[in-house]
């Protein structure tokens, strides 16, 4: 599929009383990595969610593309081309890693074209071949995260949707773990990167957004982000 | 007691083993799935018996004699179908409206449900508060193997039976269907971030429990020949036993479960020195007593990790 931008227009969403995000509006840019920054509690997760259908808005608009997703429920909102990474990696314990990776195509009926996808999971993780008939609990932490990218990819979607990557991972694999994205994006995807690790994230975003206290308080392209020094300090304290 | 006695016990513990794992199996796919216990699961197991019963005098009265085979196969598919539809119906305006209420009002709605159900056959079915004769449609001849008699009906029934388990299976583990159930059933929200729908899989599994209830009531309405309107409290209770002590949400401890308590039934009746009437008791103590001894089940497993 091919890349697919994305067109958030004064979002509102809450729980129960409180709304976590008010009034936030947001483009990501087709072929782009467009990261999302912001500390604990800025509703960045809860924005991730939003887009995928998982906590309906109150108000507001998502477009991607051309379709308004406003509203959909998940599985229609993938159906339109989103690819998730969820936050925690979220595999399913219990299905082998093939059968994780034929979640992410779940959509797909064409048989060959899940084995072809597949082989080319196999072939940037080959660690995951190794165990592709082991049940996916069972893999190492960093074995998780492969496996939980490789999943989003299956989809082949146009927009991929990365909620805190980096999160319980090694400082080693986390380096890794963006070196991917970035190849990712590189392939003609864009990117929603949903991070907390602010200098790795801008290094390989082009553009991005800071979220704080579900407002947007900042935005700009990766360069002009680092160039806020004093804004970086002030949210996220180094 | 001699050998020839000993298999035939265990041949006629197999056959309502079978019964009960298929009962089970339901209760394990709804808890699996949505976290609830459907109480009305004993009554659809009911309903299909009637269903099957009315089938099989629509059959007669419609084009006279029809060939046994036929009619067993049309009443099966026709039940099956019906119950499959019912619950999915259950599914959706019953148990998804309460998704987000406590568990505790999804086991009540169907449990008023399942009453509904009982007392509607037992008023609006023909003499619907009596026992029902259920057609003999099996073939009635017996071989025997030394001194241990085979009788047809139950060599079929017994077939039917494993092959519909052996179906789920199948079923559960190589179709996208069963894994976009066991996927809902570990992480729904990740499942439908897959594109997984959550409410068609889970009227897909409501569907799949109740058509297998189905199943269930016409094997035991050809076993025994007779249907009668409260046979769904026994038996969901049995299979809701069933299910607990194999590990509720667990498929294969669901069919165990079925088979254990069937070995305890015939235990009960036939080895111990009570009165054959109280296997029940036996077998419904002993299901405490399993209780005791692994209160989760006993394919225990975390309940992150299901089906």
């Amino acid at each position: 599929m091919k890349a697919l931008g994305l067109e958030i227009r004064d979002l509102t969403v809450g729980y129960d009383r409180a709304d976590v995000l008010s009034g936030v509006s947001l483009v990501a840019r087709p072929g782009e990595i467009t990261c999302l920054l912001g500390a604990n509690g800025s509703g960045k997760s809860t924005l991730a969610r939003a887009i995928l259908g998982l906590t309906p808005p109150r108000a507001g608009t998502i477009r991607l593309g051309e379709t308004d997703i406003t509203g959909l429920p998940t599985h229609r909102v993938v159906a339109q081309g989103i690819g998730a990474i969820p936050e925690g990696r979220r595999v399913f314990p219990k299905l082998s890693v093939r059968e994780n990776l034929r979640t992410g195509a779940y959509l797909v009926r064409d048989h060959a074209l899940v084995a072809s996808r597949m082989a080319e999971v196999y072939r940037v993780f080959p660690r995951l071949q190794e165990r592709s008939d082991q049940l996916a609990g069972t893999l190492s932490g960093g074995e998780q995260a492969m496996l939980s990218i490789g999943r989003g990819l299956m989809g082949s979607p146009g927009l991929l949707i990365i909620d805190e990557p980096s999160l319980g991972l090694s400082p080693r694999f986390v380096k890794e773990n963006f070196q991917v994205i970035r190849r990712i994006n590189e392939s003609g995807v864009s990117v929603l990167l949903v991070e907390q690790n602010v200098h790795q994230t801008l290094d390989v975003a082009h553009r991005g957004y800071v979220l704080s206290g579900g407002r947007v308080v900042a935005e700009g392209t990766a360069d002009e982000l680092k160039r806020h020094p004093e804004l970086v300090a002030a949210y996220f304290g180094h | 007691m001699d050998l020839a006695l000993l298999a035939q016990h265990a041949l006629n513990g197999a056959m309502l083993g079978v019964i009960y794992a298929l009962v089970a199996v339901g209760f394990t796919l709804f808890f699996g799935v949505l976290d609830v216990i459907k109480f009305s699961h004993g009554d659809v197991v009911m309903l299909g018996a009637f269903t099957g019963l009315a089938t099989s005098i629509g059959l007669s009265s419609a084009f006279g004699s029809v060939p046994p085979w036929i009619a067993v196969i049309v009443i099966t598919l026709t039940a099956v179908a019906a119950m499959a539809l019912v619950g999915a119906l259950m599914a959706k305006f019953l148990v998804l409206p309460l998704h987000k209420a406590p568990t505790l009002n999804v086991l009540l709605i169907t449990l008023m449900a399942g009453t509904v159900i009982r007392e509607s056959v037992r008023l609006f079915y023909p003499q619907g508060s009596n026992p029902k004769p259920f057609p003999r449609l099996l073939p009635d001849g017996a071989v025997n193997l030394g001194r241990l008699t085979l009788r047809f009906d139950s060599a079929i029934l017994l077939a039917i039976g494993v092959i519909a388990i052996v179906g789920v299976h199948l079923l559960i583990t190589r179709t996208r269907l069963g894994l976009a159930i066991r996927a809902v059933a570990q992480d729904p929200e990740t499942a439908s971030a897959m594109g997984i729908p959550f409410q068609a899989t889970v009227l897909a599994t409501f569907a799949l429990g109740s058509g297998l209830a189905a199943l269930a009531g016409v094997v035991n309405g050809l076993y025994y020949s007779e249907v009668n309107f409260s046979m769904g409290l026994l038996l969901g209770a049995i299979g809701f036993s069933a299910a607990v002590i194999g590990g509720l949400g667990n498929v294969y401890g669901a069919i165990l479960g079925g088979f254990i308590f069937a070995a305890l039934q015939t235990i009960g009746a036939v080895a111990l020195p009570i009165a054959s009437a109280y296997k029940d008791v036996f077998a419904f103590g002993a299901v405490i007593a399993l209780m005791a001894w692994k209160p989760a089940g006993l394919l225990a497993e975390r309940s992150a990790e299901r089906v």
